[in-house]
């Protein structure tokens, strides 16, 4: 009885607000003190940690998008993503599409892709005479599109928590990645035929911002040719980046000032690294308890009752997901989800790597989500817009990412293909 | 309070600047070592120490997080209270978040303790001849750090109603 209350109390105080690390680490406290475990045992699987091979990655990747998003890359990158596809019909959504989800990939979808492109990108837009409607609901759903795409940070954040290959990872998450872009697209096409103003393709203007921005452009190819040609790790990959970026602009564009600028981006990206790693810490003790009193495995014994084969199972977590994603950042759904979802999911024949994939989609999908999908109040903030406006605008954007989420769901092939 | 706000400051910037020393750190030590492996070079100490930096500046991170309010958590009733406007309550449940984690850290602070003691009996040398019960030692010191600010907005959450009611008098 006793035991109940004290795990209803600290769900409690979750819905409070009290931050995430703390929960975990009552919950591990209070169930360590039950079961009579000495309570130095959360101390050492908060110290366990420091012997995680790939945990470098998270502080340096987020270092660098970090930087890219505090120096002129983004304009730089957006002058030639205009030049080369503004002449599209509905060119400039989809430059917005494919820039927003480079940024992402790069920062992690960590609101920054919003607050440091949208008040470049939406006045573009508008500019292209695109409805008011359809240029806050496309901003605010690309804030979360390149989630999965290398060297995203929920990616790796998967990979470190259900031990599944990151290099694997970052491959799976290419075609669908590149689906949610296309479909998004189609439906910029769409609005982009009935917009009045069209930009004229230039060559010149092509070569001269291609220039610009070359040694930004060379980093995902730099990522994905030093991983999968073998010639770096994922933590080498994410080390040199980070150093790439940092000589490139600091020294080379000169738009970061190293003692004026470069300790404000440290401290910028190390909150966000500190407040996930603190979590993923303090979240070990917790996923040891359950895995101990043998949780998900209950769990699964009470869904067989219910679910009967594979798909069902897939439909029940596409649900379940939705939900986690629009109550929960993604940082913290996959630390407290992940353990819970994985056996489970293995019982049902859900290979590892596309169960990633469907659940970062999800997750990706829960941002534009309401009532509190966080991209949804980030632009609202940015934008100075109610948020029942952003739900209004992003409405067709979550239902587009929900058809290419059947379809990345139930075609294991898309994520499936480029691993195998 | 000035005397706790001083200590919250010097806090702070300790922990900024052990942030910036940690990530430059990080990013030139790991950057050196993957040239130096090109040349066949390597260093047995260089992945532990790296990795500890991270694990120090996840909790120096922690420090600047917890002051600017950042942390990750659910907030569903604050989200609510927010847009209801009710900021009564919501002073209320800052309070109690703040009193919630001080005191959840201090029984981190006090488990880890043990675990360092411990450590320091059975444990043995990590890196440079580092025995690894000091490296635990970053746990209760980085706990502690996050307890204090923690405690700091508990107790600035009374100054600040009464500054407020203050300026509002006048």
């Amino acid at each position: 009885m006793l035991e109940t209350l004290s795990f209803v109390s600290i769900l409690v105080l979750a819905g409070f607000g009290v931050p995430l690390f703390i929960i975990m680490s009552l919950f591990a406290l209070t169930a360590f003190s039950f079961t009579d475990v000495e309570l130095s045992a959360v101390a050492i699987e908060i110290y366990r940690i420091s012997s995680q091979a790939s945990i470098l990655t998270i502080p340096l990747f987020t270092f660098a998008g970090y930087m890219m998003a505090e120096s002129k890359s983004p304009q730089r990158l957006l002058r030639f993503a205009e030049a080369a596809l503004g002449w599209l019909p509905g060119g400039v959504a989809i430059v917005s599409l494919v820039i927003c989800a480079f940024f992402t990939a790069f920062t992690g979808a960590s609101g920054v892709t919003i607050i440091a492109l949208g008040g470049l990108l939406y006045p573009i837009l508008k500019n292209e005479d695109y409805s008011e409607e359809f240029s806050l609901g496309l901003i605010t759903t690309s804030g979360s599109l390149g989630l999965l795409f290398p060297p995203s940070l929920p990616i790796i954040l998967y990979g470190l928590v259900a031990k599944v290959d990151i290099d694997k990872l970052f491959l799976a998450g290419i075609i669908p990645g590149v689906l949610l872009i296309v479909i998004l697209s189609a439906w910029s096409i769409k609005n982009g035929n009935m917009a009045k103003r069209k930009t004229k393709f230039n060559k010149d203007e092509l070569m001269a911002s291609f220039k610009g921005a070359f040694l930004e452009l060379l980093l995902p190819v730099g990522v994905l040719v030093g991983i999968y040609g073998g010639f770096t790790t994922a933590t080498e990959a994410a080390a040199l980046t980070a150093f790439y970026i940092f000589v490139i602009e600091c020294f080379v564009y000169r738009d970061l000032n190293i003692f004026k600028d470069i300790p404000r981006v440290i401290l910028d990206s190390m909150s966000l690294v500190g407040g996930i790693l603190l979590i993923l810490c303090c979240a070990l003790g917790l996923t040891n308890y359950l895995v101990d009193e043998e949780v998900p495995m209950q769990i699964l014994d009470l869904m067989r009752e219910y679910l009967t084969n594979k798909y069902s199972f897939l439909l029940f977590l596409n649900v379940f997901l939705l939900i986690v994603g629009s109550l929960m950042d993604i940082f913290s759904a996959i630390i407290v989800v992940v353990p819970l979802i994985t056996p489970i999911a293995a019982e049902f024949g859900v290979d590892p790597i596309h169960l990633a994939i469907i659940f970062l989609t999800n997750l990706e999908i829960g941002y534009i989500t309401p009532p509190v999908g966080i991209n949804l109040f980030i632009s609202s903030f940015r934008f100075n817009k109610p948020v029942t406006e952003l739900y209004k605008a992003s409405f067709p954007f979550l239902i587009l990412l929900l058809i290419a989420l059947v379809i990345i769901t139930y075609v294991p092939a898309l994520s499936l293909y480029l691993v195998e | 309070m000035g005397f706790f706000r001083a200590i919250d400051k010097g806090v702070e910037k300790f922990a900024s600047i052990g942030l910036v020393i940690c990530v430059l750190t990080m990013l030139f030590l790991s950057t050196t070592v993957i040239i130096m492996r090109w040349f066949d070079v390597t260093f047995l100490w260089f992945d532990p120490f790296i990795r500890h930096i991270v694990f120090v500046s996840t909790f120096l991170g922690g420090v600047i997080a917890t002051g600017r309010g950042t942390h990750i958590g659910i907030d569903i009733l604050g989200k609510y209270l927010e847009s209801k406007n009710k900021l009564g309550a919501q002073i209320w449940i800052e309070r109690l978040i703040a009193i919630v984690s001080t005191g959840t850290l201090v029984w981190l602070i006090t488990a880890s303790w043990d675990f360092m003691l411990s450590e320091l009996k059975y444990g043995k040398p990590v890196f440079f001849g580092i025995h690894s019960g000091f490296l635990t030692g970053i746990i209760p010191i980085g706990f502690g750090l996050i307890a204090y600010r923690f405690f700091f907005l508990f107790l600035k959450s009374f100054g600040e109603k009464e500054e407020g009611e203050g300026a509002s008098h006048a």
